[in-house]
């Protein structure tokens, strides 16, 4: 009986598939709705506000310790809040640094700081011990003038190797132009500031503002509400009340009228454009989420306008993103790109078309709906990551949000109208009021920013140097004086340097040099022969980690162990470089005299090698100042440049004792410990 | 009075928050064989649609190697309802992603997706299974898409053919004696009637197991199982059986070359057993203490302290039917391998005579323990583990046991398994050198 009526059923089935139409693609379900665990929460007599979600999926816990205090000015010593952090969680006064370290690795946890807050993570069955250190670790620092020496060092160096990075100089004007150097957004930590720090300043930095007023710990996983409860109960209503200083913000402001703000960073190979405003959107307002998919349609993915127009149609960049911030204080509208020098100005103008178009015109349905479902999508997705459900348990008490803000997420994602979408972007991208900040290389974009016409005339361009000072237009003018031809700058080079007979008898050369990198020593050797050879060697710690060698007609570099010849081409480029004087061979050899540009406060006339390389020769000292070598990878262009300082004699000849190193926001400086001429030098390093 | 249920409710909340972590599944056979797996968690709103076939390189034509993981680029070609090309955009456009992987013993394909469109990622694999086109623009595409990844993975890559060097010498009769990506020559030399062979044979759901993980209701998720796979036709019946090996009782040597590389490597394996077994899990736990983290003693001694080597790793790489336990090291200075291979013997013999002490031993199963929770902490580790366990373990209930299996390793067990499976006598020893011009 019972077999009978299983194999009807089959049929019943059968029959049902048989209607199932393969041909289209199913229609999805409604949109689901997103199960976050319910919360539940306790507040210590301290403020201290904790939520804890129970998770027992998986053995494990989380603790978020974050300390939502309004942002505050640190003027004098910026940095200092990053130094506390810094030094947080190296023990604590009752546990030393080492014992802290180990017996968190023995738990296989993880312990992090910083100055507004802690996280921690690892099973549950330590989830006592877990907060037990981060507890012990946030409450009783222990903070010594040896570490601080040492992470001081260590962000001196961070700053150190951001000079010449025009990135990194883009973000900090970019910031400190929209919301002005003296709001909490807008100021930047300088080597001065850092250095100003003492420890007094950090520990004071600490009683300020690692307080527990606004302070709330988010604890997810595997846990029990009662006991974890009375754990956290028992270890931190020792901490003391306190609420930091109360601070009143100034409301930074948008420009009366859209201007150009041009930074001039002359090593740029490729402009940061940043078209800005700030806005006044926080995370409960209503236009909330249309804001959300304005700004994924407009800049938020490959597909995006501002994608499509500046890299797929034109192919000026590798990507161009956008983003609409929403923050309880100050937030900004920001729309950007890396671009090639030549169509800096270009890049502004469709820029300023796709901003116009997303505020002009209605978005297409179905550009909507696509973007609807990649919003939905990357929502969903994230929400299986704990740190995504504390993230957003924080957020409803920190932003005032409605409890059902998440819950509820999706569908307020796709009600949204195109209507809506519209007047979110003409409410929060500031066509009129733009800064538009390019930071790049003067000498070349400027002068073509300065002609781009925006609602009947062109746009005002003001300019100011890497630190946001108001600067005059830079004189880009400077002309080659009558007559001098590049043979003229080579032969006042050679001259410089001790002349082109001197020079012609050097037969060989051999240098030694020394870096430092993070406190590892590096070891540079370099020989050069009048024969095409050429051995460059980087060791650390007495081993190679990248060697070069040339010897005539072969030639191979080993990097990190792995050893390669040299392609036809690279030989050729080696040859070239290989001469114990490669200007001897640039006399007469279509080498072109560009120009005339400032380097490090010097004018230089600029010889163009190759397409890959320029040199810069000092016009008062005919010495070479620069090399700027550009090579291209994944499509972005880099630059390495090299800095020649320091000129000695040795043998009577003139050597650069100071070589600086950069590439990208990494840099290196190496000093020459000896150089010896005609000598030192075999066959047998060539080999 | 009161104190004793007091307790007692203790205990049992105890017992229950550790029940609660286990990853509860459901699984079934459909009439045509396809074995199905349900795993329920509506934590977040997310579904893993994803099919396993019992289908690796080990299951090739020896002269058509390359043929499984060909097919993982094949079957995203299009079916006879998705047309080319559009596999990726009807994912995206759902706010999903996808992805496939292959290895010696099974294929495996999936998307993840928001939950509303379960049924999209079952139309999808039931299309994959039922009528992929299989045409030459196709195979002629994806062989220039698997030439660049072997080009990108293997040959321009440091070391690249380290393991396909190790497979190729510890391995005589067993099918593992090939590497993955196989023979490009091979699968120049292949015809469309080959491929559409191929797919005929091992494309069958009596040969998969679908595996359905996330935010779903079950009756109305076997209703549409039923609906998408329920009509797709049981194929002929597969025998996986393989030659087996002979013992290796003696050790040998062997040199291979690597045009990328300017260090050698030196490297002992030992052909070890299939990954269901105990043993192969005690090795995983000695490979770990050698070599996991700085602390660890391989690395401690030869890198830290004896400054050796610039790498050294230990790792099991356990299959299906047989394992390779390797031991690597990359010399540093002036170091010969023959000092290497006498380090790792040093260490190896302590292992074989004496017992590891109890706090590295608790440190391991603090590492293990670790390991198995973050394997579990996302759906889509979730759905690929219960495949592997149903489809090659043969027990899908290891994902929440084969971690007491670890727990219940004891510091004797990892004495015994150590002087029975790496004996000097039981290994290789394969010199990886860098290739130069005369050679």
């Amino acid at each position: 009986m019972k077999k009978s009526i299983l194999s009807l059923f089959l049929l019943i089935t059968c029959a049902l598939t048989a209607q199932l139409d393969r041909s289209k693609e199913p229609k999805v379900g409604p949109i689901p709705e997103i199960n976050l665990g319910v919360p539940q929460t306790f507040k210590l007599d301290n403020g201290l506000q904790v939520i804890v979600v129970e998770n027992h999926k998986l053995p494990r816990v989380s603790y978020t310790l974050a300390i939502d205090n309004p942002p505050y000015v640190e003027g004098e010593i910026a940095g200092v809040s990053q130094l506390t952090g810094s030094l947080l969680g190296k023990g604590s006064t009752n546990i030393d640094k080492d014992t802290y370290n180990e017996e968190v690795d023995y738990m296989g946890a993880s312990i992090t700081f910083s100055s507004s807050g802690a996280s921690a993570s690892g099973l549950s069955k330590y989830a006592d011990r877990i907060l037990e250190l981060l507890a012990d670790a946030a409450l009783n620092p222990n903070f010594t003038t040896e570490e601080l020496e040492k992470e001081r060092n260590i962000l001196l160096d961070a700053i150190k190797s951001g000079e010449k990075s025009v990135a990194t100089a883009a973000r900090r004007v970019e910031s400190a132009l929209a919301y002005g150097v003296n709001h909490p957004y807008g100021e930047f930590v300088t080597q001065e500031s850092v250095k100003r720090v003492s420890l007094e300043d950090v520990a004071s930095n600490y009683r300020n503002y690692f307080v527990p007023k606004n302070a709330y710990l988010a604890i997810i996983g595997d846990v029990d509400f009662d006991k974890t409860k009375e754990k956290v109960i028992e270890l931190f209503q020792l901490w003391r009340k306190a609420s930091p200083p109360v601070i009143t913000l100034a409301q930074p402001k948008n420009v009366q009228y859209t201007q150009i703000n041009f930074v001039d960073m002359p090593n740029a190979v490729q402009s940061e454009i940043a078209v800005q405003n700030v806005v006044d959107l926080k995370m409960g307002d209503d236009d909330y989420f249309p804001s959300l998919l304005a700004n994924n349609i407009l800049g938020g993915g490959m597909r995006s306008y501002l994608n499509a127009s500046l890299r797929e149609d034109k192919g000026y960049t590798y990507g161009a993103r956008s983003s609409i911030g929403a923050d309880k204080y100050a937030s900004r509208f920001r729309a950007g790109a890396s671009v090639r020098n030549a169509v800096t100005d270009s890049a502004v103008t469709v820029f300023l078309d796709q901003l116009k178009r997303i505020r002009n015109e209605k978005v297409d349905p179905e550009e909507i709906e696509i973007s609807k479902a990649e919003y939905v999508g990357e929502f969903v997705m994230a929400l299986e990551r704990p740190e995504t459900i504390a993230r957003y348990a924080l957020n409803i008490l920190t932003e005032d949000l409605p409890e059902d803000f998440y819950t509820t997420y999706l569908e307020k994602i796709n009600a949204v109208t195109a209507e809506q979408i519209q007047e979110a972007a003409q409410k929060f991208i500031a066509l009129n009021n733009f800064r538009i900040v390019v930071t790049g290389k003067g000498s070349e974009v400027a002068e073509n920013l300065e002609n781009i016409p925006f609602n009947g005339k062109n746009i005002p361009v003001k300019y100011f140097d890497k630190y946001t000072n108001a600067t005059e237009k830079p004189d880009y003018s400077a002309k080659i004086p009558e007559g001098i031809t590049a043979n003229d700058v080579i032969n006042k080079y050679l001259d410089a340097l001790g002349g082109k007979e001197k020079l012609e008898g050097v037969q060989s050369y051999a240098l030694m040099a020394e870096a430092e990198m993070q406190g590892t020593k590096l070891n540079l050797e370099l020989k050069k022969t009048a024969k095409n050879q050429f051995m460059q060697d980087v060791k650390v710690m007495g081993n190679s980690m990248s060697r070069r060698v040339l010897d005539g007609d072969m030639g191979y570099m080993v990097m990190q162990g792995q050893r390669k010849d040299l392609r036809e081409e690279e030989l050729k480029k080696a040859k070239e470089e290989s001469a114990p004087f490669p200007e001897l061979n640039y006399l007469n050899n279509n080498v072109v005299l560009e120009g005339i540009e400032t380097i490090e406060g010097k004018k230089a006339y600029k010889l163009k090698i190759s397409d890959e390389k320029s040199i810069f020769y000092d016009m008062e000292s005919g010495l070479k100042l620069q090399e700027v070598n550009t090579t291209e990878m994944q499509g972005q262009k880099m630059q390495q440049t090299l800095i020649y300082d320091d000129y000695k004699e040795v043998s009577g000849i003139k050597f650069p004792f100071k070589l600086t190193q950069s590439m990208g926001p990494q840099s290196m400086e190496f000093f020459v410990q000896e150089i010896k001429v005609n000598e030192g030098v075999s066959d047998a390093d060539f080999e | 009075m009161k104190k004793l249920p007091l307790f007692l409710l203790l205990s049992i909340l105890l017992v229950f928050s550790s029940n609660a972590q286990e990853v509860s599944f459901e699984e079934y056979d459909l009439s045509n064989g396809l074995h199905v797996i349900l795993h329920k968690d509506n934590t977040a709103p997310i579904v893993v649609t994803s099919i396993a076939y019992h289908v690796g390189a080990k299951d090739e034509d020896p002269e058509r190697t390359g043929f499984a993981h060909f097919f993982e680029h094949l079957l995203f070609e299009g079916t006879k309802n998705i047309g080319r090309g559009e596999w990726d955009k009807i994912v995206s456009s759902k706010g999903g992603r996808n992805n496939a992987t292959t290895n010696d013993d099974r294929t495996y394909y999936y998307e993840v997706f928001p939950s509303n469109a379960l049924e999209t990622g079952l139309w999808l694999e039931s299309e994959r299974l039922l009528h992929p086109v299989i045409e030459q623009v196709g195979v002629d595409t994806q062989n220039e898409v698997v030439k660049e990844e072997k080009r990108l993975r293997v040959d321009n890559r440091p070391y690249g053919n380290l393991l396909a060097e190790i497979k190729k010498n510890l391995f005589v009769e067993h099918p593992y004696r090939w590497s993955t990506i196989g023979s490009m020559e091979h699968l120049d030399a292949a015809t469309l009637e080959e491929f559409i062979a191929f797919n005929n044979k091992f494309y069958i759901p009596n040969n998969a197991a679908l595996i359905i993980a996330g935010d779903i209701d079950i009756p109305s998720t076997k209703k549409m199982i039923q609906d998408y796979f329920g009509p797709i036709p049981k194929g002929a019946k597969i025998e996986h059986s393989f030659p087996k090996e002979k013992p290796i009782t003696q050790e040998f040597k062997a040199t291979a070359y690597d045009t990328n590389i300017q260090i050698p490597a030196i490297v002992a394996c030992y052909r070890t057993p299939s990954f269901t077994t105990r043993d192969a899990r005690v090795l995983d736990m000695i490979s770990t203490y050698l070599s996991n983290g700085n602390s660890s003693k391989l690395y401690k001694k030869l890198v830290d302290d004896k400054k050796m080597a610039l790498a050294v790793q230990a790792v099991n790489l356990s299959q299906e039917d047989y394992g390779i336990y390797a031991i690597l090291a990359l010399p540093l200075g002036e170091t010969s391998l023959d000092a290497l291979v006498m380090e790792f013997d040093e260490e190896i013999q302590k292992l074989q005579t004496e017992l590891i002490s109890e706090k590295d031993h608790k440190k391991l199963l603090n590492q293990f323990e670790n390991q198995f929770v973050n394997s579990n902490a996302t759906l889509e580790g979730v759905a690929g583990s219960l495949a592997n366990y149903y489809l090659l373990y043969g027990d899908t209930s290891l994902i929440n046991t084969e971690i007491d299996l670890y727990r219940s390793i004891t510091r004797e067990e990892i004495r015994d398994v150590a002087k029975k499976h790496l004996g000097s006598n039981q290994r290789l020893l394969l010199e990886y050198l860098p290739k130069t011009e005369n050679q």
